[in-house]
């Protein structure tokens, strides 16, 4: 039987048109045995790969293309765990030393890490083809006797591949030759590079791409014919006839390939002990410790948990893991990086204990199986959140100081083809001009929903191209055909991995883009799947914007605040929550959680629990939203699925929200084992999951029938599990939301002006634009004071009123201002003040014009003339000229031009309009009158209504209102509707419009800053909103308010 | 002195409508761009009333039931600007071509002639309305004064001198046409109208706007002071002729020729230029069908009524006879298929050829004869198929492409100067150590296979049996094109059965022989086999 040992996957990054799982499954449909997977320089593809192959029960061989530094590849494959190992040094060192994307082998390398490795002559790339070209039959067997030195004679097969070429022919027959004359075994391969004929299409445009041309430019780097496909036994053996032993090799040569990724060979690093004691002893001593701290010493039931779950983790030996997390988690704490635990590490009493996480499972009663089981068999998973930006790259080098360069790396991230990228580079390939590109990459996935009609073919129509044009029809089919195949590889987030010893012996490493890190080049996924711990060091915006507002209240109150010791059940805070005054507030603040606060009245701890979990895709595609608020507001009983399942949806009154409630479900309702309930968990969060989620239900369903279960109670459980495939949140991991949600909630009723500036102070974060959360902080009560020159830092701060404290805001927000410009007015102000514009230019000689002329339009130069009246026209009149150098013979007449600058300008002063205008031109936002203010009276003739006012009216009152749209959604779960939020000066008034008004007015509607709605309130349980009628684009200022859309 | 400037509003539309004047009825919107997709860069007023507007797309344009979508014609803006260049000289012997849209004239001494001011504005109206535009005139004591007023005032206006700022300050400061830079400054500053900007205190100003702020205060106060650039002649020389009688044969219409470039030959040669090409352009009698003539349907340029040619000269030439020998040889070639009524001529002007060249170059064969003689042999062979072949970068069995023969200095020019003819680049597969000897166009052949692989031929009244195969070798590409291709090609040694008579074409060089290695080929697109060539 015929094995193909010689195949690239698209992970071979440009040179190869199908995914490894694709390969592998043919591979499987054809009942061939085994398959290499030889991708360009790396093994990015082999997780993948050899799981597919694995439940097909088909070996999975291991190898890789090497760059030689003459330019011709090795071709490598894996014999032995020793040889893998050699070939990810080898990768490694080869990549370590180049820049990203590059890298060659070395031939002393290459004889230093040979062992445990085959190599193959090669196809067209490989050594004996580029001897035979620059040397002929002589130079081709000096090569191969120099490979047979290198690998040994026995590992050494010349390779012959048959794509209907003349050359490659006389290349196979002067192979032939050496191989007789040395008497070495002959190997048929196809030189696989893409699954099925027809992907040939893709691979073209995948050239033209690497090589920056056209298809109709490229010429000869296009593929011959379309003959590199995965071809059967019998096609390869019909090919081969004349030679049949190099067809027989193929399978003696398999077999000779014995390593598999299943012996991988990784361990976990050991944690250092001080004193010589055990690591578990180590983890017990300190969890111990913790546990006093947090629950107190006569806390009996945590007791009996920390102990239970202590057993296990030295059941299973993961001390060791544990302790590394509690090592990094300390080291934050050390240097006051606010740092939290989240995903299921909230389930554990230890976590909790060892202060990793902040959520007390024991009080919640939260599943602790969910975090870490005896039958999973593998490592737990922690996530820890950080503020983002420098203090998380903190944490970070942190770990790879402790453990080493070659110890720790970042997991990648495999950027995808997805439709706007793909759209792009497939129209440059096909020479669409740049136009039609810009526009057909703009329509490509604006909007989260998408209409049934909402087609590619659809937008490509819409965007006038001709569907009849081959070009068109060829580009529609690539994009179809690119959708998901790997790009390039970039870098995870936040995902760390670390090794006991040399993890390039277990994965191959890259230098990474960002200088200092290195990356693995499996992705997170992939590291989980081949049983690598990984642990998350992920950026929160707003764990920064606490950490912030911590560092401001510290500075302005005086007052030292510990997140961990928050008032519990503040009302302030309740109240906000219940009124859907959540503006800025963590996971509470978007519209659908608005939407929902009023009627969920959250009254302590464990609603804001629910509140964060229920919006979620999961809970609303699985209708699981308003049965859930119906019976909390008493308006229904609370009802099962099954009695059975009673226990398990007590606390949800029946509805289902959290994915261990799910978990639970299939144990109890389908007599789930643990593992299989895990396998279920894992297809839930699994991107690539939807076939594995089809078996499992058939798998659920069996067991269901089998307890009796079925018809439309069976159905009903079914809906509930599949529909947490889009997403859902386990209890604990909503639990560390609530915790930040309560934080952040807290943060802002009671230190308003701090929060908001911190706030500020990390945009772009949250749901809403700066806009908006300054003119919601002012409806609080907040003063904001202007940017000035002369007061205002790089970020917003806090200045001492009469009130309390206002924000001033910061020159970050002057558009087209430099930090380190802002940073040196500062400082030179700080030496002494600026007497004039002019004087400012002199002492910040970088300061570009356009930078003076954004400030002094903004209004920030106003205060720099020290003259009551110098307005915004004023400064930029003399900005023009301070701008200007002078020549040589004008340079001394510093003092007269000073003193020209008192003189007044001939310049009108702004008016309101152009003040609102510069202010959003300039900054974004405005700290002055809101837009709709100015135009009150005229709207109230028009009887157009106040957003505070509709609070006031009936349900169901013919309604007009208007405001400046800050944010147009139209989300998948929704059906096509579109919600809009509008906001005027007393607050945000919300609008609904069906997908058949959006159908007829959608120019208005997308395109229009502000407008006017009239239609029906609807005032339901306090949520108020209008349901659209008409919509009217209104002309209320020219000043170009953001908007937060297509979420 | 007092100058008047002419100029025509949405002049791309005016273009258009000139040359249709039944459009100017309908709501009309000009469209530019790559298609398929374009955008509206002109509309009318009844467009604009409709609701459509500018940089809508075509696609969107099309949706307002009723309104006519036009591509905007540079040749018709080309022709509207010869006519606004006219009508300029018509009154005046002094003009500068200011733009496309707008032209200046020198009214000095004028009134004698035409009466007032406003007269000879109404006189100019008059003019365009007969050539078809519709324009604005302004007559000032100043060049940019009249431009600016003829952009902004619709009608004649009459700016009498002194008084020039006054009605420019009602005018949009962009009316200046200040730089994308100050246009900024001036928005940010808030100055709205030209009145606005003529009040700036003029010292401040120029310390921040400089030089070209003061030129724009200028302008704004109606005080520019610039002199008239007197427009050169084009150097697109035309002549046309339209025949009472339509011309069918090639010796009459040579004498015709002959007289028309005569004429163009001594304009030339007054102007001390040659002609680097000569385009001839035969409007032919009309083609009814029903009734309609049938040319209607089709856009200018590609009217089966008209006949155009175009003939590139090596070097520019002003000789007559030459010309039109080519002229007769590229008739003769192809020639216009109907009567011909109308003869357009023009060429296109370049400097002559100096006649003494380098010292040390090579004599090369006189480029002029070396002109006629490819046009000869073209007559021959066909246009598409002299110059010297090049292979292109494909895999596409057999493709080439004719490259127009270079002169010796285009082709010095074309190497960088380095007087080296360029090598093509060799192509991957030419290693083969036998030649080959491609049949065009391919033969078709009949094949008998068994197991895939040929056994008996036959093509052309030949048949053999084949004693060695080799193949088959596979290529397949341009999947993207509308003539994608995919062959299966053989090399096949040959044993012939009879008729030598046929083999002298399509044997081997061994024609004594009766084998031969030929190449044959599957062409699976149009299922049939073909012979490609035969190894010599």
């Amino acid at each position: 039987m015929y094995v193909e040992l010689h195949a690239r996957s698209a992970f071979s990054f440009l040179e190869g048109a199908s995914a490894p799982e694709e390969l592998v499954g043919l591979c499987a449909e054809r009942g061939m045995p085994a398959m290499a997977l030889l991708d360009r320089d790396g093994v990015y593809g082999s997780p993948r790969f050899h799981l597919t192959a694995k439940k097909h029960s088909i070996r999975a061989h291991v190898g890789a293309e090497i760059t030689s530094t003459e330019g011709w590849r090795y071709v490598l494959l894996v014999q032995s765990r020793e040889g893998y190992q050699n070939l990810c040094r080898l990768i490694t060192r080869m990549k370590l030393r180049a820049k990203k994307g590059e890298g060659r082998a070395q031939a002393e390398e290459v004889a230093e890490m040979s062992s445990g490795l085959i190599c193959l002559t090669g196809g067209d790339e490989g050594p004996l083809a580029h001897a035979l070209a620059k040397g002929g039959i002589e130079r081709g067997m000096k090569y191969v006797q120099e490979l047979c030195r290198t690998f040994g004679r026995e590992n050494v097969y010349v390779e012959l591949q048959r794509h209907f070429s003349r050359n490659e022919e006389a290349r196979n027959q002067a192979a032939i030759e050496i191989a007789r004359k040395l008497s070495l075994p002959l190997l048929a391969t196809n030189g696989v590079s893409f699954a099925l004929p027809q992907q040939r299409e893709l691979l073209d445009v995948f050239t033209c791409i690497r090589n920056h041309r056209t298809l109709a430019t490229a010429g000869r780097l296009l593929s011959r014919n379309s003959e590199r496909y995965f071809k059967t036994h019998e096609e390869m053996s019909q090919l081969f006839a004349d030679l049949p032993e190099a067809i027989a090799n193929t399978e003696i040569l398999s077999s000779r390939l014995q390593f598999t990724l299943s012996d991988l060979g990784y361990q976990f690093p050991i944690y250092p002990v001080p004193d010589g004691g055990s690591e578990m002893e180590f983890l017990r001593a300190r969890t111990l410790e913790g546990m006093i701290g947090r629950y107190g010493p006569d806390n009996e039931r945590a007791q009996r948990q920390i102990d239970r779950e202590l057993a296990l983790i030295e059941k299973l030996n993961l001390a060791g893991y544990f302790l590394i997390v509690w090592d990094i988690v300390r080291f934050c704490r050390e240097k006051n990086i606010l740092v939290q635990g989240r995903g299921s590490a909230a389930n554990s009493a230890v976590c909790y204990s060892l202060g990793i996480t902040a959520v007390d499972p024991v009080g919640m009663d939260l599943l602790f199986e969910r975090f870490l089981s005896e039958e999973r068999g593998e490592w737990p998973d922690i996530d820890l959140d950080l503020p983002s930006g420098d203090q998380r790259e903190r944490a970070i080098q942190y770990v790879y100081e402790r453990y080493g360069k070659l110890g720790a790396a970042m997991t990648a991230n495999v950027i995808t083809y997805r439709g706007r990228s793909a759209a792009r580079e497939i129209g440059k390939a096909l020479s669409l001009d740049p136009e039609t590109l810009d526009r057909l990459s703009a329509l490509v996935g604006s909007w989260e929903y998408r209409d049934p009609s909402d087609t590619l073919e659809r937008q490509s129509r819409d965007a006038g191209l001709d569907l009849q044009h081959r070009r068109i029809r060829k580009f529609l089919e690539l994009c179809r055909a690119v959708q998901d195949l790997p790009r390039h590889l970039g870098q995870h987030s936040g995902g760390m991995v670390v090794c006991q010893g040399q993890l390039d012996s277990i994965v191959p490493l890259e230098p990474a883009t960002m200088p200092g890190r290195v990356v693995v080049q499996w992705d997170k996924e992939d590291c989980a799947d081949m049983g690598i711990v990984k642990v998350d060091l992920l950026g929160l915006g707003m764990m920064a914007v606490l950490e912030e507002s911590l560092q401001i209240i510290r500075a302005h109150h005086g007052e030292e605040i510990d997140l961990g010791h928050l008032p519990q059940d503040d009302p302030a805070v309740y109240s906000a929550l219940q009124k859907a005054d959540t503006v800025g507030m963590f996971q509470v603040e978007s519209r659908a959680q608005m939407s929902c606060l009023p009627r969920l009245q959250p009254k302590c701890f464990y609603d804001i629990v629910v509140q964060v979990a229920i919006i979620r895709p999961g809970p609303i595609v699985g209708k699981m939203v308003h049965p859930y608020l119906k019976r909390r507001q008493g308006l229904e009983q609370p009802e099962y699925f099954h009695p059975s399942l009673e226990p398990v949806l007590a606390r949800t009154l029946g509805v289902p929200l959290f994915q261990e409630q799910l978990l639970r479900l299939a144990m109890i309702a389908a007599g789930f084992t643990g593992g299989e309930a895990e396998e279920l968990r894992r297809a839930m969060g699994f991107k690539r999951s939807e076939a594995r989620m089809k078996e499992i239900e058939v798998k659920l369903r069996r067991g269901m029938t089998a307890k009796g279960i079925i018809g439309e109670t069976q159905d009903k459980i079914v809906q509930s599990i599949t529909s947490f495939a889009l997403y859902g949140f386990p209890e604990s991991h909503a639990a560390s939301f609530a915790l930040i949600a309560y934080a952040s909630a807290w943060l802002k009723c009671h230190y308003l002006a701090a929060f908001t500036a911190a706030m500020l102070n990390n945009q772009p974060m949250g749901f809403y634009r700066p806009a908006t959360l300054v003119k919601d902080a002012q409806r609080h009560g907040l003063k904001f004071k202007p940017i000035d020159a002369t007061r205002s830092d790089w970020n917003c701060t806090l200045e001492k009123i009469a009130e309390g404290f206002a924000v001033r805001l910061g020159m970050r927000y002057v558009k087209g201002l430099r930090e380190e410009i802002a940073l040196e007015i500062v400082r030179q102000r700080g030496i002494r003040k600026f007497s004039s514009i002019e004087d400012l230019k002199q002492r910040v000689p970088e300061i570009q014009k356009s930078e003076l002329a954004a400030l002094a339009e903004v209004g920030a130069l106003n205060f720099l003339s020290g003259r009551k009246g110098f307005h915004r026209r004023d400064a930029l009149w003399q900005v023009e000229r301070a701008a200007r150098r002078p020549g040589p013979l004008l340079e001394t007449q510093e003092d007269s031009q000073s003193a020209c600058e008192i003189q007044e300008s001939p310049l009108q002063q702004m008016t309101d309009e152009e003040r609102l205008v510069a202010d959003f031109r300039g900054t974004g936002l405005t700290a002055g009158t809101h837009p709709m203010a100015y135009r009150r009276a005229d709207l109230k003739k028009r009887g157009i209504r106040a957003a505070i006012e509709l609070a006031k009216l009936p349900d169901g009152a013919p309604v007009r209102v208007a405001g400046a749209v800050i944010a147009r959604q139209r989300p998948g779960t929704a059906k096509g509707f579109v919600f809009l939020s509008l906001e005027d000066e007393t607050g945000i008034a919300n609008a609904i419009i069906t997908p058949q008004l959006f159908e007829q007015d959608h120019t208005v509607v997308v395109h229009n800053p502000f407008l006017l709605i009239e239609g029906t309130l609807q005032n339901q349980d306090n949520v108020i909103s209008v349901k659209a009628r008409r919509v009217e684009a209104l002309t209320i200022s020219r000043a170009e308010t953001p908007s937060h859309d297509f979420h | 002195m007092a100058f008047a400037s002419i100029f025509v509003p949405n002049f791309s539309l005016q273009a258009v409508v000139r040359a249709e004047s039944a459009l100017c009825e309908r709501a009309l919107a000009l469209i530019e761009g790559n298609p398929p997709l374009c955008s509206v860069i002109a509309i009318n007023e009844k467009a604009a009333q409709m609701g459509i507007g500018i940089a809508m797309t075509k696609t969107d344009a099309e949706q307002f039931a009723g309104a006519e979508i036009r591509p905007r014609s540079l040749a018709q803006e080309k022709t509207a600007h010869a006519a606004l260049l006219d009508i300029g000289w018509s009154v005046s012997p002094r003009i500068e071509d200011t733009a496309q849209d707008a032209i200046v004239l020198d009214l000095s001494g004028l009134t004698s002639l035409f009466g007032a001011e406003k007269e000879i504005g109404a006189h100019l109206i008059e003019r365009s309305a007969a050539c078809g535009l519709r324009v604005n005139v302004a007559i000032a004591s100043n060049i940019d004064t009249a431009l600016i007023a003829a952009r902004g005032f619709v009608g004649i206006t009459v700016i009498p001198p002194g008084e020039e700022a006054q009605p420019l300050s009602r005018l949009p400061v962009g009316a200046l046409s200040p730089s994308i830079e100050t246009a900024e400054t001036l928005s940010r500053w808030g100055v709205v109208t030209c009145g606005d900007f003529a009040k700036l205190p003029i010292l401040e100003l120029s310390e921040r706007l400089g030089q070209e702020g003061v030129r724009l205060h200028a302008l704004a106060r109606g005080a520019s002071a610039r002199s008239i650039a007197i427009a050169e002649p084009a150097h697109f020389f035309e002549e046309e002729m339209e025949l009472d009688d339509a011309v069918e044969e090639l010796d009459p219409l040579s004498f015709l020729l002959g007289r028309l470039l005569d004429q163009l030959c001594a304009r030339l040669a007054a102007r001390s230029l040659g002609a680097a090409a000569i385009r001839v352009r035969f409007e032919l009698e009309p083609s009814f069908e029903n009734g309609v003539d049938i040319r209607e349907a089709f856009p200018a340029e590609k009217r089966p009524g008209v006949y155009a040619k175009e003939i590139q000269l090596p070097v520019s030439a002003r000789d007559s006879k030459m010309l039109l020998k080519l002229l007769r040889l590229r008739l003769q070639l192809n020639p216009p298929g109907a009567p011909i009524q109308k003869i357009m001529l023009a060429a296109e002007a370049a400097r002559p050829r100096a006649t003494q060249g380098g010292l040390f170059l090579p004599s090369f064969p006189d480029p002029e004869k070396l002109e006629l003689t490819i046009a000869r042999i073209a007559q021959v062979v066909g246009e598409e198929n002299i110059g010297s072949p090049s292979l292109t970068d494909t895999y596409r069995p057999g493709d080439f492409q004719m490259r127009r023969f270079l002169t010796p200095r285009e082709a010095a020019k074309a190497d960088g100067g380095s007087g080296v003819c360029q090598k093509t680049t060799k192509h991957a597969d030419a290693q083969a150590m036998t030649s080959f000897r491609v049949f065009r166009p391919a033969v078709p052949a009949k094949l008998d296979l068994h197991a895939g692989c040929p056994t008996r031929v036959a093509f052309q009244g030949l048949r053999g049996e084949v004693i060695a195969a080799s193949g088959p070798w596979r290529t397949s590409g341009d999947w993207w094109r509308e003539d994608p291709w995919q062959q299966d090609e053989w090399d096949l040694e040959i044993h012939f059965q009879a008729a030598p008579e046929q083999r002298d074409r399509f044997s081997s060089a061994d024609l004594r022989s009766n084998s031969g290695i030929y190449r044959f080929y599957y062409d699976s697109l149009r299922r049939g086999w073909f012979v490609r060539g035969v190894y010599d």
